[in-house]
Order: structure tokens, then sequence, then C-alpha cells
């Protein structure tokens, strides 16, 4: 057909890796060669490349990786020559791999991506490393790039991509500034799109949604007045759904009037698709449209991002609830003191609920910035493959909702991980608001059977967990990606 | 509230009880004065429940009034009914009573009723101990009242994942008003004109309404021929939006991708090799379906590929783009 000489293959021709059993040794070779002659097995002790090879699910790859690769390395020894370098690429050759790449000719995919897993993790130890490692990283970064495309190939290669971009960024920024937000400004239409498709495409969106709009109705059932104070109102998207829900709620007073109070930052709405005030507007006129009283209010940050409890309006005898969404799609990784801020100044105010949803993180190890270099790339190597799963066929798609939100995650948690180290607190929001003093609430029956039920529209890769009596967790296949969690300040029952 | 008239030893309990004559009340002399639930009055509470409805319906204030038991506060029946709700209720309360023939006969019917835990009453029955049949009528009710529960989550689930996807359209149908308003197409530049042409080409039901290029009358009548479509969603009929698109997945048969491309044309996308500035080619297909998508493919194939950039042949284009897949 005419069709398949428009499209071609031109992703093949650009790159100098292919099928071949000859030219993965090379690339192997090289990866081998950028710790000077070492061997491979300096740095990654025992890698059973039979075992790995006959693999086909990419999860279970970096898993084994991640778990043969615990113990690492000897100390790096810094480059003295960039010729040296080049030199030990084509000259060395450990005879082993030559092997395993024989035996590996029909995975090669996999021996791929996990050739550009230890390209990824000798980055992360060399930029770990003393000082004059950085030019050991930036040499691994330049041979990543020539292998990768954040558009092209599997997922691997294009998580590989985000990947090396950030720790590059990362790298420029040096250890002390803040990453720039670099990242292009996106079009609209192009963020509007992938925010479409990636609630098609993954229930990540939904699940927090509903799971703290659960929690809430079940809170205020019997009130007359609510008033949501919303971290990141975005587009407004989560409230539709709870209006529905209090419109036709059967117990408890009809139609009680709610509030939104939107926290809205003192700069100029970056990356948003539209400003606070425009979602203001689209939220009235969507309770208009089905009777739900309705109002809207704005309370800005300060200049630091810092939430002033004061600046807030309260109304007597309304139930208050404090909302905070930092998972997917939310875009920009806020500030952890901002965060810090709106939490406790929402403790100071004694609200009926906190509703919590961010991103479910292992336990930071002891593996410092490697090791939570590492979770990182398993955890967004997950939501890589959820989306494949769902949309085998749709890489075009899929790329674009890569490039504008998990792209830019990436970049910002890199940065973060890479920039933080002892600083920022290893725990997550949860486990923060549990240490602070809010009570946990539990998760009803009815909301986690909404969440399984809600999984249940979407590939069948997902489940839903009730870690604790208060969260419920969203995963992936073994791996956890998304928690909402529920908490409240007060004594009293709800 | 409670005052105990005489001391008296009608049961064999440790603690004395007491009766207080005209409600036929038990209650125990502790220092904090509780009310016994004996079989009798479970029973007369389970009468009442039953006629006002079942558990959920049965609110204290009725209970009361249908039992017309003096004595019994609200309290009682609130915490009481609470616990009946959930099946929980404490065995030592009818342990050491011995079970009358008319809870036995309740507990029968219960048996006949439901068929479901048949096995389980059978089970029960045959152990021929009393605790374990008021056990087996708890966890019926439970079942029961949970299967009620899901039911209801599933319904208000609909309900808000509508309402999710039209306040979608809403954003969307701003975001091309203000597009359409703002920009036109000159201002789109390779990377970022992946959007519009998306939304042209996509048969996502919602990114229908992106409607850059396109009537509203058009979008309305492919809205509804593709709702038509939808034959194979297990609930209601009126679930829309949102859930048409992400039932992508249901099928797990291997046939998935194929059912899909059924209802919307995604299917037809195949794998992204094509060149990234060549944006409207995302939704190219590949030939590499089944037989039965060739008259989709072929119909697609009229439509010239060339990077969109004018309104004109987009519209064009996904007219006939979309005629084959409704055909």
């Amino acid at each position: 057909m005419a069709m398949v000489m428009d499209l071609g293959f031109p992703s093949f021709e650009s790159f100098d890796y292919t099928t071949t059993t000859t030219t993965t040794t090379t690339t192997t070779t090289t990866t081998s060669s950028t710790d000077e002659g070492c061997n491979w097995s300096d740095w990654s002790p025992v890698v059973d490349w039979n075992e790995i090879s006959g693999d086909q699910d990419f999860q279970n790859l970096i898993d084994s990786m991640i778990d043969e690769n615990v113990v690492i390395h000897q100390s790096i020894r810094p480059i003295d020559d960039d010729d040296q370098i080049h030199e030990a690429e084509y000259n060395n050759s450990s005879p082993e791999y030559n092997m395993a790449m024989q035996d590996e000719a029909g995975s090669a995919e996999d021996s791929k991506g996990l050739r550009l897993i230890h390209l990824l993790m000798a980055t992360a130890e060399a930029m770990a490393g003393r000082d004059e490692c950085r030019g050991l990283a930036r040499v691994i970064l330049v041979r990543l790039k020539e292998l990768v495309s954040p558009t092209y190939g599997t997922n691997m290669e294009r998580l590989a991509a985000y990947f090396g971009d950030a720790l590059q960024a990362s790298l420029d920024a040096g250890a002390g500034g803040r990453l720039a937000p670099g990242a292009a400004e996106h079009h609209r239409a192009d963020v509007l799109a992938a925010f479409q498709l990636l609630q098609d495409m993954s229930p990540y969106v939904k699940f927090g949604h509903f799971t703290a709009n659960q929690a809430i109705l079940e809170a205020v059932a019997n009130d007359r007045r609510v008033h949501i104070v919303d971290y990141d109102i975005m587009e407004g998207i989560q409230w539709a759904s709870l209006m529905q829900a209090l419109v036709s709620r059967k117990d408890g007073p009809p139609a009680p009037h709610l509030r939104i109070t939107a926290v809205s930052r003192s700069g100029t709405g970056r990356r948003s698709f539209g400003t606070v005030q425009e979602t203001g507007r689209r939220l009235t006129a969507f309770a208009a449209s089905i009777g739900q009283p309705f109002s809207f209010h704005q309370c800005r940050l300060d200049a630091d991002e810092t939430f002033r409890p004061t600046s807030l309006k309260l109304v007597r005898g309304e139930a208050l609830v404090f909302n905070c969404m930092l998972h997917l799609p939310h875009f920009s990784h806020r500030a952890p003191d901002s965060i810090a801020s709106f939490l406790s100044g929402a403790g100071t105010l004694n609200p009926r609920l906190i509703t919590l949803v961010e991103e479910e993180m292992a336990p930071p190890s002891e593996g410092g910035f490697v090791g939570r270099f590492m979770d990182l790339l398993h955890h967004f190597s997950t939501v890589y493959d959820s989306l494949e799963a769902g949309f085998p066929m749709q890489s075009r798609a899929r790329a674009l909702v890569e490039r504008v939100f998990l792209g830019p995650r990436i970049m910002e948690s890199v940065g973060r991980i890479y920039r933080g180290r002892e600083t920022e607190e290893g725990c997550s929001w949860g486990q923060w608001l549990g240490a602070v003093g809010f009570r946990p609430v539990s998760i009803s029956f009815a909301n986690h059977c909404q969440a399984k039920l809600l999984l249940g529209l979407y590939n069948d890769g997902y489940r839903v967990e009730e870690l604790t009596t208060n969260k419920l967790v969203l995963g992936w296949k073994s791996r956890r990606l998304l928690s909402a969690s529920i908490w409240t300040s007060q004594d009293c029952d709800l | 509230m409670f005052h105990p008239k005489k001391p008296s030893s009608m049961t064999s309990h440790e603690r004395p009880m007491c009766v207080q004559g005209d409600s036929g009340l038990v209650l125990t002399t502790d220092p904090k004065p509780r009310l016994r639930w004996t079989v009798e009055l479970h029973e007369r509470f389970v009468d009442a429940v039953t006629q006002l409805g079942g558990p959920d319906k049965a609110t204290p204030k009725t209970i009361m009034r249908v039992m017309g038991v003096k004595g019994l506060t609200l309290y009682h029946l609130k915490s009481h009914l609470q616990k009946f709700r959930l099946g929980k209720q404490p065995h030592k309360d009818f342990n050491d009573h011995s079970m009358k023939d008319g809870m036995r006969a309740s507990s029968l019917d219960l048996q006949r009723n439901n068929a479901s835990s048949s096995g389980m009453m059978g089970r029960s029955m045959n152990d021929g101990n009393n605790a374990h049949i008021t056990d087996a009528i708890r966890m019926q009710m439970e079942v029961n009242r949970r299967l009620h529960e899901q039911l209801e989550v599933q319904r208000h689930l609909q309900l808000r994942i509508e309402a999710h996807g039209k306040y979608m359209q809403t954003i969307l149908e701003k975001a091309c008003q203000t597009v359409l308003a703002g920009d036109g197409s000159g201002s789109y530049n390779k990377s970022t004109a992946t959007a519009p042409d998306f939304a042209q080409t996509l048969s996502f039901p919602s990114l229908q309404d992106l409607n850059i290029y396109g009537s509203s009358e058009h979008l309305e009548s492919l809205h509804h021929q593709s709702m038509e479509r939808e034959s194979f969603i297990p609930v209601s009929d009126n679930f829309l939006g949102k859930k048409r698109s992400v039932q992508y997945t249901t099928p797990s048969s291997g046939k998935s991708p194929l059912i899909w491309a059924d209802d919307l044309r995604l299917q037809e996308l195949g794998p992204a090799d094509d060149q990234i500035d060549s944006v409207s080619d995302i939704y190219e297909t590949k030939p590499m379906l089944s037989g039965d998508h060739e008259k989709k493919y072929e119909a697609k194939m009229d439509r010239p590929s060339p990077p969109r950039r004018a309104a004109a042949i987009s519209a064009g284009g996904m007219q006939q783009g979309r005629s084959s897949p409704f055909g």
C-alpha cells in the first residue's frame, strides 16, 4: 500500500544501532568503556544476561536490574583525557558481552533497554560522586542522547531520553540553583489535547478526583454550606462531579451551597490552560447549568508561594475542606515549603477534611541520589507501561502526553532529588500530615468500591489497595503509583 | 434514665438484672444502666424494621413508634439499628437465652427467601447452634446490604463520570472558540499543530467537540452516531461521555484492538514511525489490520495526506475520514 512508503521507517536510519548483533556489541562496548577500560563487573557486579534476555516484560527488566545492582560501585576514576575514552571505546570488548549479545539476538530490544538503564545509572552515579566526575557524566549523556529520542522508539528509549535531558538539566543548573522551568511553553491546544488523552488513557486523573470527592461528600453529608479550598485548581474539573453529586444527594439538606476558593499564584499563570478567573467563570456556569448554588473566590499566595490562612474568607457554619492535588496532571512540582504552608495553614483553621492526592514513591533507600533516581526511573517506566498497555498502537498520542505532562514532571523530579538530598523530607506528604497531628479518616466501603469500579473501566493491570485505613493507592501491576488519603484535624466524629 | 424497680434473678447472669414490669425491658443494675436486647425484644425490633421496609429504610423514630415499647429511647434504637445494619450484633446477647420459636421461624423464612445463602444456612442449621443461625442471617443481610450499596456506587459513578465529561467539553469548546478567535491556523508551528489535527482526526467523542474546523451540527450528528455504536457497555444506556472514551480496553480477548477500532478509529493509528512534522499522519493507517478494516482504510486513503494547515482541507478530510466507520 502506498501508505507504507509514506511512513517509511526513518527512525532506524538515523541511529547507529540496529538489531544486528555486531552493532549492539559496539554499543555495549561503548558503555563499558565509559569507565575507562574497567570491566562492567566493576559497576554492576552480577548481571545475568541470559536470564534477562528472555524477559519481555519491561517492568521485570528494571526490577531485576535494580535488585542485582544494589551493591554499587567502586570509586569512579576521573577522566584525564577525552581521547583516552575514545580509544578505549574501540579497543575494549569484553568477551562475556559478545557472547551475551549473540544469545540475545531475539530480544535486542530488552538488552537495549537494559543498556540504556545502565547508562542512566552510570550517569547518576557519576553525578553523585565527586566534582571531577561531572565530566564523566556529561560524556555518558552525550552518548545517551545519540541513542534515544523522546518521540521515537520503545518506551524505554523515550523514557531514557527524558531522563537524560533531566540529568543534563540538573547538571547544568548546578547543585544549588533551582532548575529553570526550561520546558517549552506548550501550546494551549496541545495541553488540552494531552489532558484529554491522559484522562482517557489512564485512570490517574479520575482516581484522585473521585476518591477525594467521595470522601468530601461523606464528610459534608449533613451540611448546608460547604467551603472547599483548592490548592491547585487548574481548570476545575474535579469539582464538576462533586457538584453533580451534591445536587443529586438524597439524604441531608438538599443542594448545599458550595463555595470554592482557589489558591492562585501571584506570578503569571504558567502552563495552565487558562487563568484561575476563567476557571471560576467556567465552574460558575457549570454550577448554574445543573442548579448547584455556587460561589467562587480566589486567594492569592505570597510572592514566595506561602499560604496565609488569614487571607481566606470564612463563613460561619460552613464545612471547611482543604483539597491538595499533587499528582499528574498537576503540573509544576510546587515548592515543598508552599505545600507545607498550605497544609499547616489548614491545620490552624480546623477543617472538616483534608484530601491529599500525591504520587506514591517507595520510601527513600540508602542508595542516596542514585537509589532515588532508580526509583524515579522505575516509577515513570511503570507509568509509561500502563499507558502503553491500554493504547499499544497510539504511540503518537502517548508521545504527546509524555511531552506535555510526563517529561516536565520527570525533569522536575530529577532536579528535585538531585538538589535535595538531605534537605528535602524523605517522607510523603501523607506521612507529614500524620506526623504533625492530623487524624486519618477511614475510606468508606463506597469509596473503595467506586475506585475499583473506576479501574474496571480501564486496563485490568490497574489495581487499587487500601494501604492504611485512610489511604487508597492506585497501582499498576506490582508498582504503587498514586495515593489518595483523607485526613481531619478535628476531634469530633465526622 | 432507667430505674430498676427491684432486683431480680430472672436470668443466670452474674450481673443482677432487673425487669421493668410494664414494658418487659430487662436492664442491668450496673453503674451504667444498659438495655439488654433480649430475644423477645430483638424479635419485636426485627418485626418493626421489616414492617418499615428494611434496616435501611427504618429510622429509630419510626421503629420506636411501631414497637411501642415503653422505656425504649431513640438512643437505644439508634445504636441497635446501626449494629443491626452492620450485622454485628454481639453474640452474648443471644448465647445465654434460649432461642424462641418465633426467632427460629423468622430465620427459616429468611433462609427460604435467600437462596444464595442456602449453603451457608444449611451448614448453620446442621450445627444446631442458635448463634450460628443468627450469624448466618446477619451475614446474609450484610451481603445484601453491600450488594445494594455497590449498585448505588456504580450508578453514582456513571453520573459523576458523565458530569466530568460534560465539564471537559465546556473546556474544549471554550478552547476552540479562543483558538479560532485568536491565533488562526497560521501561527501553529509544526510541533504544536498536533492538537487541532488530533482533534479533527480523532474520534474521541469529547474531542470531536474540539471543533476548530467543522460545524457544530455535523459534530452533533456524529456524536449521536457514535453513541449508537456503544453496543457492548454492560451498564445503563444513558452512560455517555467519558465512559465511551474509556471503554477501549474493556474486552480482554486478543481481539481487543480490533474491537476498539470498530468504535473509534484510533486503532488505525498504527505505530509511530512517521515523521513528526507530518502531524496529520499521526492517525494515518498502516496496512496491518485485518481484512474487515480494509474498507475504512481505503476510505482514508482517499484523503490527501500532506500536513494540514488549511481549514478547508481539514474539514474535507474530516468529513471523508469520518464517513467510513459510521457507514
